[in-house]
């Protein structure tokens, strides 16, 4: 019993056994083989392939009959070997010296030289193919692979898996350019006969055997050169114009594929070489620590190690950079290799992964943020009504930037040399407290996956202030241990102040303020440097400026002028100025001056 | 030497002015050439004529038509233009003084033997 396959053979349906299929198929794929694009060869493997119907054709009695082997190899006897296809090339050939010109280019096709390897022949085999000495390639792929820390090696891999080696004579002459016609033929191997074992050695025979048998017609043959100089006269000169149109345009269709095909190569390389580099500095950072980049550990609250995060993040944008690399790669290499459908299916399945891994990921970095608790810790001050109270930041050497509010953070070393993460996500706020006495709330808060994750880095804020007589020092920054994370710490200062208590609050505290005051802080950043008075409804403030509501005056006539910074009156009496430097009066009689030195009155009597 | 390969690459020589010959008078679709071809031995498989006649029509000698068949595929039918012809004439000239110096030097052998 046997399976057979439905075939279409030039238009003419067929049924054939399944061994016998596989045999017409490996001979119709050696036939097609045996011949270049540029010898016509879909419209011969067409001509065949109508001949083949056709036999078979003859061979059947009644439709339900089917072909099976026996057919095939008769069909193949009458047909000959791929090698019977072979072998007129160099007979029939029209146009020798055309030929060495024409297709050294096209023929050549990129396979590694395993003859000629120190690792796996990709250089040698691609100083074939690009006729440059494989000395230079070689030291193009160190060069590179030093120059991008090691990653070009993944590049050579890829060349390694991708591009065949070549086995057969027919591949290495193919390999390095030259036509394949039995003279190439034989001088390969009778080179390799010096050089390779006897197996090859046995090949040779036979095939420079049958070799020397051609030469000989081949001396026929040249007698008949006048005939074929004639014709191939008449022949260029009938050959259509519209086949040299057709000719160009498909030259530069050609080209064009082949740009695109280097373009997808380069940025398929490009990318997955810059990722590889990127995550891996960044992945490797776990295991051997450089300063400054686990930062990016910090952030993951979930504690998802970031060498997975890299991992999936190459999978992720790498895969599809692959698979455009190993798209330009076949556009620029007909005989490219198959990476399999194993391989495709597993690096989708890796994708897919990758997509859901990040996925999960990035909800459990959410979930980290939850829920936002508050630990409050309350002190009395020792103000109170009628008191004075100055308060001011004060900034920490380790913190830079110590006065501009900042909701992102640092890492850095604290003075006990470990590692602590600081911020500046610190507000102000200030009410009116009916109690007698002044006192401060420090609300410390954090985010975390549940109500006691939340508490435990909230607990675990670091955040101090002095008092000292009536200057309350206020740190700019809190800080907390590396693994609480950084999950939006934040301290939140409740001033709750006794009315009458008069204020002033140092001009670097402005950015820890708010822009505006309600029922719950009544004091923004326009009362800083000014000493303002706690009342009920707020605060009281005599040259509190509105920044908004501030006006420009300018007035400009010849007894006063008033501008922003000088005030003048000039009349017959006298002159008066006030400006930064101080004030001056003068009259006929007196004068007056008050300055940073002091006050000088003169007069004349 | 192997005297079949020898044989085979000898008539394979000689193959093109065949073919060109064979379609001298009519138009012929391949299994007639290959018919006409292997009754004189001059062809052993098939499969030697396909990119042969594929390399003439792309030089402008041949051309073709396709004709329906009632027993399997459509065929093409080959034949000669213009510029076969001429190419076949002088094909002819040289074959005729080729055939005559084979002659004349196998006849001066025979006569030496003798």
């Amino acid at each position: 019993m046997n399976k057979t396959v439905n075939i279409n053979l030039a238009g003419i349906f067929f049924h054939i056994d399944e061994d016998a299929y596989l045999k017409l198929q490996r001979y119709l794929e050696a036939i097609k083989r045996s011949f270049t694009d540029s010898q016509g060869r879909s419209e011969i493997i067409s001509d065949i392939e109508a001949r083949i119907a056709e036999l078979f054709s003859e061979r059947i009695k009644n439709d339900k009959q089917v072909i099976g082997l026996k057919e095939v190899d008769e069909v193949i006897s009458i047909m000959g070997q791929p090698e019977d296809y072979l072998v007129d090339d160099e007979i029939f050939e029209d146009n020798p010296q055309a030929n060495y010109k024409q297709p050294s280019a096209p023929s050549k096709k990129l396979f590694r030289d395993t003859d000629n390897s120190y690792i796996s022949g990709v250089s040698s085999g691609l100083g074939h193919y690009l006729s440059v000495d494989t000395v230079w390639i070689r030291l193009l792929w160190i060069i590179l692979t030093i120059a991008s820390g090691g990653t070009f090696i993944i590049i050579y891999i890829l060349f390694w898996i991708l591009v065949p080696e070549a086995k057969t004579t027919a591949e290495k002459i193919m390999m390095t350019g030259d036509p394949v016609n039995i003279s190439n033929i034989e001088k390969k191997i009778k080179d390799s006969i010096e050089t390779v074992s006897e197996t090859v050695t046995d090949v040779a025979k036979n095939v420079s055997e049958s070799v020397s048998g051609a030469a000989k017609n081949v001396s026929d043959a040249a007698k008949k050169v006048d005939i074929q100089k004639q014709g191939n006269k008449i022949k260029s000169s009938s050959k259509s114009f519209f086949d040299t149109v057709a000719d160009i345009i498909m030259f530069f269709f050609k080209i064009f594929a082949k740009l695109i095909g280097l373009f997808l190569l380069l940025l398929g390389a490009i990318t997955l070489i810059a990722l590889i580099i990127g995550l891996f500095s960044v992945g490797v950072v776990n295991f051997v620590h450089i300063p400054g980049i686990d930062l990016a550990n910090i952030v993951m609250a979930g504690n998802s190690p970031v060498w997975l995060i890299s991992l999936l993040v190459l999978f992720f944008i790498g895969i599809p950079f692959f698979f455009l690399f190993y798209l330009g790669l076949k556009i620029l290499i007909d005989n490219l290799k198959s990476i399999g459908n194993v391989a495709k299916y597993t690096l989708l399945g890796l994708w897919l992964c990758s997509i859901i891994g990040l996925a999960i990921i990035g909800i459990r970095e959410a979930s980290e943020h939850a829920n936002n608790e508050h630990f409050v810790e309350r002190t009395q001050l020792t103000i109170k009504s009628n008191d004075t109270l100055y308060v001011k930041m004060n900034h920490n050497d380790i913190y830079k930037n110590p006065y501009r509010r900042r909701y992102s953070f640092k890492a850095a070393n604290n003075s006990a040399g470990e590692k602590t993460i600081y911020s500046s996500n610190i507000n102000i706020l200030v009410r009116p407290t009916l109690d007698s006495v002044a006192s401060i709330n420090i609300e410390k808060s954090a985010d975390g996956r549940n109500y006691e994750k939340a508490i435990e880095r909230a607990e675990h804020i670091n955040y101090s202030y002095h008092i000292e007589s009536n200057v309350l020092a206020l740190d700019s920054y809190l800080s907390t241990a590396v693994i609480n994370k950084y999950s939006d710490q934040k301290v939140e200062i409740y001033l709750n102040i006794p009315e009458n208590t008069i204020l002033k609050f140092h001009n670097n505290t402005k950015n820890f303020l708010q822009y505006y005051t309600n029922n719950d802080h009544v004091v923004s950043t326009k009362h800083v440097n000014h000493f303002i008075t706690m009342t009920t409804h707020g605060v009281l403030c005599d040259f509190c400026v509105d920044e908004e509501k501030s006006f420009e005056v300018k007035v400009d006539s010849p007894s006063i002028k008033i501008n922003d910074s000088t005030v003048e009156i000039n009349s017959d009496g006298g002159h008066v100025k006030i400006n930064k430097e101080g004030l001056k009066a003068e009259s006929k009689e007196i004068k007056v001056e008050i300055n940073a030195d002091g006050v000088k009155i003169e007069s004349d009597n | 030497m192997k005297i079949e390969n020898t044989k085979a690459q000898m008539r394979k020589g000689v193959l093109e002015f065949c073919i060109l010959t064979v379609l001298k008078d009519e138009d012929a679709y391949v299994a007639e050439i290959l018919d006409t071809l292997k009754n004189a031995k001059l062809l052993v498989v098939e499969g030697t004529i396909y990119p042969l006649l594929t390399r003439l029509k792309n030089a402008g000698l041949l051309s073709y038509r396709w004709e329906e068949s009632t027993s399997g595929p459509p065929r093409k039918y080959y034949g000669l233009t213009e510029t076969g012809k001429l190419f076949l004439k002088e094909l002819n000239t040289t074959w005729n003084e080729l055939q005559n110096a084979v002659n004349i030097v196998t006849n001066q052998k025979k006569h030496q033997n003798e």
